[in-house]
């Protein structure tokens, strides 16, 4: 599309003229014909049919562009945007898994915001979110200037760092519940040390669990999010940390007052990203916590929730529709917080 | 066309889609009472056969039963199509909705109830009146429905019943004599804490697992689950409450894993390593352990499950259903009875961990034999199927009691068994809660 934008230049009716006209421009033209009816409706129309009838070369209907796009636009529709209606639609009703509903209007909202399940699964959402991101935004940064360095052999470190990234989320857990159990490597260490004398309930308990759970999501992540900050830092300017060395900074002022604001843009768009995942998380808690997500279900997330009450032949297909909106809703504030503060940053 | 005629065109589309969608959410799941299909006395017709999940491991011994029958019965053709378990109870319900059930049908305890209860299924009976004999009393009566009268709507297949697996050397640590394994839930929980008191935390007696656990014990215990109509739950008794108030108190005593109160899946690991007295109740295990912890398998007996003073046992057993409204009844009758009969299903447990539920296979000599009485796999071969004999009742886990009722029923448990909720409150608000789940699912 770009490509057909730009050959076709300024997109007035005058830079129509029929002599000027190569069989390329042709056909960025009928591309840009519709922009330049909206100037010039009537005169544009005549133009161009008189265009169609003098070259006569190539013969373009206006669903030619459309051909083009249409597969992406069915995948995109069929796949994601009609998904998305139809849960909006669910939301309203009582829809089961194999049943269809009726009509409930904000039914299943009320009983949302009236169960106290729900409440413990946004607020875990959420505190995970809030103890997640800083440390996402945060950890990946440091590690990022430590492996920049080069010395021989930093790339072992680099992809050292890497590797929870491309581990299954499932192997990951695995590991992480054998260093966690109350006769995993942890527990066991500290009890021969006499440090505890009752293994701790890294597992067992609601809030022990989400705390593992979300060492587990930072752990995975700052690989990943590294990567993002070595390519931010590889953008600022060498010479700017020379003339704050010339002036006398210190490393650790050169890292607030140079780094820091260089790489301010990535932060954002990392903490936007993070917090979206955060407030997706369900593998780490269903690998460590069990089907039911801690004891009495006290460490669900959302997500865990809907699928909770989503899945299986008593699924409730309404509820955990409305139980995803609630959740988009969420992951939407903070989205734009995010968007917020990035453009409070730009002026 | 023009553009606005392009932007009416998509409009319409989107709000057709719309209506489309909401219309088949609305779509109502009452399926008319089906026809059944007439005897013909002539067995001939395509008929379409459809399994769960034995591709590819069984591929060959399936084909094989297949093409021996279509011998004997060159009118016959059987088409055969196997399913994965993943999702296998929501496709046959909806394909029973769209009316593309298959001739026969492999059913498992809850798909044959999904089926049974809403008048899909052939009654296999009256079908044939000496057909019962043939089948172990104990799986030819699970194929009955409650308030359907005296029905039988599907030919019992393969069949799996519930064992008792325990490493001996642990049992006479803890002053345990290996020859007499618990036999009622009071007498398991004796037994465990016992084991809790000997083992200075180096091993636990059993894995938690109050999903797995429930609503078996219970069933063994005497609760009853379900009022006589079966819409409304009943388990608050004073029974439910003592096996909680025992639960708590042995996790609490350290009888079982910590994490094993959220989830169980490595209790085949935990019990290889000689970390966990009882193991797993299925036979297959068994075979599991032979191969992976030799050590641990030449210390394992077997002995019959614990069952109680009903007679209880779980038995997860395989069917095959007759659609009701088949074209070809005489073939999909006889084909079903064919796959069902002594030496087929013999053949199969010879391939497989499972039992035959056909009376003549199940006396096949390899089903009593048990060896010199060492060998686990031999002696729980022998187990198993002396108690599929004996086996009146069972303790399945009934229909209503769905994902999401053991969920519900499993969160108060865990708060309970972990200290912080009261046995009874927690048994008080797990009904509660299962109830309304009943109600909400029956309302619509």
């Amino acid at each position: 599309m770009s490509a057909v934008d730009e050959a076709a230049g300024p997109k007035t009716p005058g830079s129509k003229t029929p002599g000027s006209k190569t069989p390329g421009s042709k056909a960025a033209e009928s591309e840009n014909g519709r922009a330049a009816r909206r100037e010039a409706a009537g005169r544009g129309r005549r133009a161009r049919a008189a265009m169609e009838a003098d070259t006569g070369l190539v013969h373009r209907s206006w669903w030619t562009p459309y051909l083009f796009l249409a597969p992406g636009l069915v995948m995109v529709c069929l796949f994601s945007i009609w998904p998305f209606a139809n849960t909006v639609i669910l939301s309203f009703t009582d829809a089961r898994i194999l049943r269809g509903g009726t009509f409930v209007g904000f039914a299943n909202y009320a009983r949302a915001f009236a169960d106290p399940g729900f409440w413990v699964a946004a607020g875990n959402s959420v505190l995970y979110l809030v103890v997640v991101v800083p440390c996402l935004v945060f950890l990946p940064l440091a590690l990022a200037v430590l492996v920049q360095t080069k010395i021989p052999g930093i790339g072992i470190f680099r992809s050292a760092f890497y590797t929870p990234v491309i581990a299954s989320a499932v192997v990951v857990g695995l590991i992480w519940q054998w260093v966690l159990r109350s006769d995993g490597l942890v527990n066991t260490v500290f009890l021969k040390l006499s440090i505890v004398s009752e293994p701790i309930p890294f597992l067992t308990d609601s809030t022990m669990l989400l705390v593992s759970a979300m060492i587990v999501t930072v752990w995975k992540g700052l690989g990943y999010y590294m990567v993002f900050y070595l390519a931010a830092l590889g953008n600022v300017p060498a010479s700017l940390h020379e003339a704050a060395a010339i002036d006398g900074a210190g490393t650790v002022r050169r890292f607030f007052s140079i780094t820091v604001p260089q790489v301010k843009p990535m932060m954002l768009l990392v903490g936007t990203l993070s917090a979206i995942s955060a407030l997706r998380v369900f593998t780490e808690i269903y690998i460590l916590g069990g089907e039911s997500g801690g004891p009495g279900g006290g460490a669900r997330t959302l997500p865990f929730l809907i699928r909770q009450v989503g899945l299986g032949f008593a699924g409730e297909t309404g509820y955990a529709s409305a139980l995803s909106i609630l959740l988009f809703l969420l992951t939407l504030v903070f989205s734009l917080l995010g968007r917020r503060l990035s453009k409070g940053d730009e002026t | 066309m023009t553009r606005s005629n392009l932007t009416r065109t998509a409009v319409a589309t989107l709000v057709a889609g719309t209506l489309l969608s909401t219309s088949a959410c609305g779509l109502s799941g009452g399926a008319a009472e089906v026809e059944e299909a007439e005897r013909t006395g002539k067995v001939s017709g395509g008929i379409t056969f459809r399994t769960l999940q034995l591709k590819p491991a069984f591929t060959s011994y399936v084909q094989g039963v297949i093409d021996a029958f279509e011998e004997e019965h060159p009118d016959v053709e059987v088409r055969w199509e196997d399913v994965p378990g993943d999702g296998y109870n929501e496709k046959l319900v909806a394909d029973a909705q769209a009316g593309a059930l298959p001739d026969v049908v492999n059913l498992s305890t809850d798909s044959f109830q999904l089926l049974g209860d809403r008048g899909m299924l052939a009654d296999v009976a009256k079908l044939d009146g000496a057909l019962a004999q043939d089948y172990v009393p104990g799986a030819w009566e699970q194929f009955r429905l409650p308030g359907k009268g005296d029905g039988v709507y599907a030919y019992p297949w393969y069949v799996t019943p519930e064992i008792l697996t325990y490493n001996r050397e642990l049992f006479e640590k803890s002053g345990l004599d290996p020859a007499e394994p618990p036999t009622s839930v009071e007498q398991f929980f004796d037994h465990a804490e016992r084991i809790a008191a000997g083992s200075g935390g180096r091993y636990a007696a059993f894995m938690a697992d109050p999903k797995g656990r429930l609503p078996g014990d219970w069933q063994k215990m005497g609760v009853p689950i379900l009022n006589e109509k079966r819409d409304r739950f009943t388990f608050d008794t004073g029974k439910a409450v003592e096996w909680v108030e025992r639960m708590k108190d042995l996790y609490a005593k350290g009888a079982m894993p910590r994490e094993s109160l959220l989830k169980s899946d490595d209790i085949n690991q935990l019990y290889g390593a000689g970390k966990l007295v009882f193991g797993p109740g299925s036979p297959g295990f068994v075979k599991d352990i032979k191969q992976n912890a030799p050590q641990v398998y030449a210390k394992t007996r077997v002995a019959g499950a614990v069952t109680g003073t009903l007679g209880h046992i779980g038995i997860y057993a395989q069917s095959l259903g007759i659609r009701k409204d088949t074209r070809h009844l005489d073939a999909a009758a006889a084909f079903a009875r064919w796959v069902t009969n002594g030496p087929n299903q013999v053949e199969f447990s010879r391939k497989a961990t499972i039992y035959p539920s056909n009376a003549r296979g199940l006396a096949d000599p390899l089903f009593s034999d048990r060896g010199d009485g060492k060998d686990a796999e031999t002696v729980a071969r022998a187990v198993g199927a002396e108690q599929l004999k004996s086996a009146a009742l069972d303790a399945n886990t009934p229909v209503q009691w769905t994902n999401q009722v053991g969920d519900a029923v499993v969160r108060e448990m865990q708060k309970a068994i972990k200290g912080e909720q009261d046995p009874r409150s927690a048994v008080k608000k797990a009904q509660e809660e299962a109830n309304r789940l009943l109600a909400d699912a029956a309302a619509q």
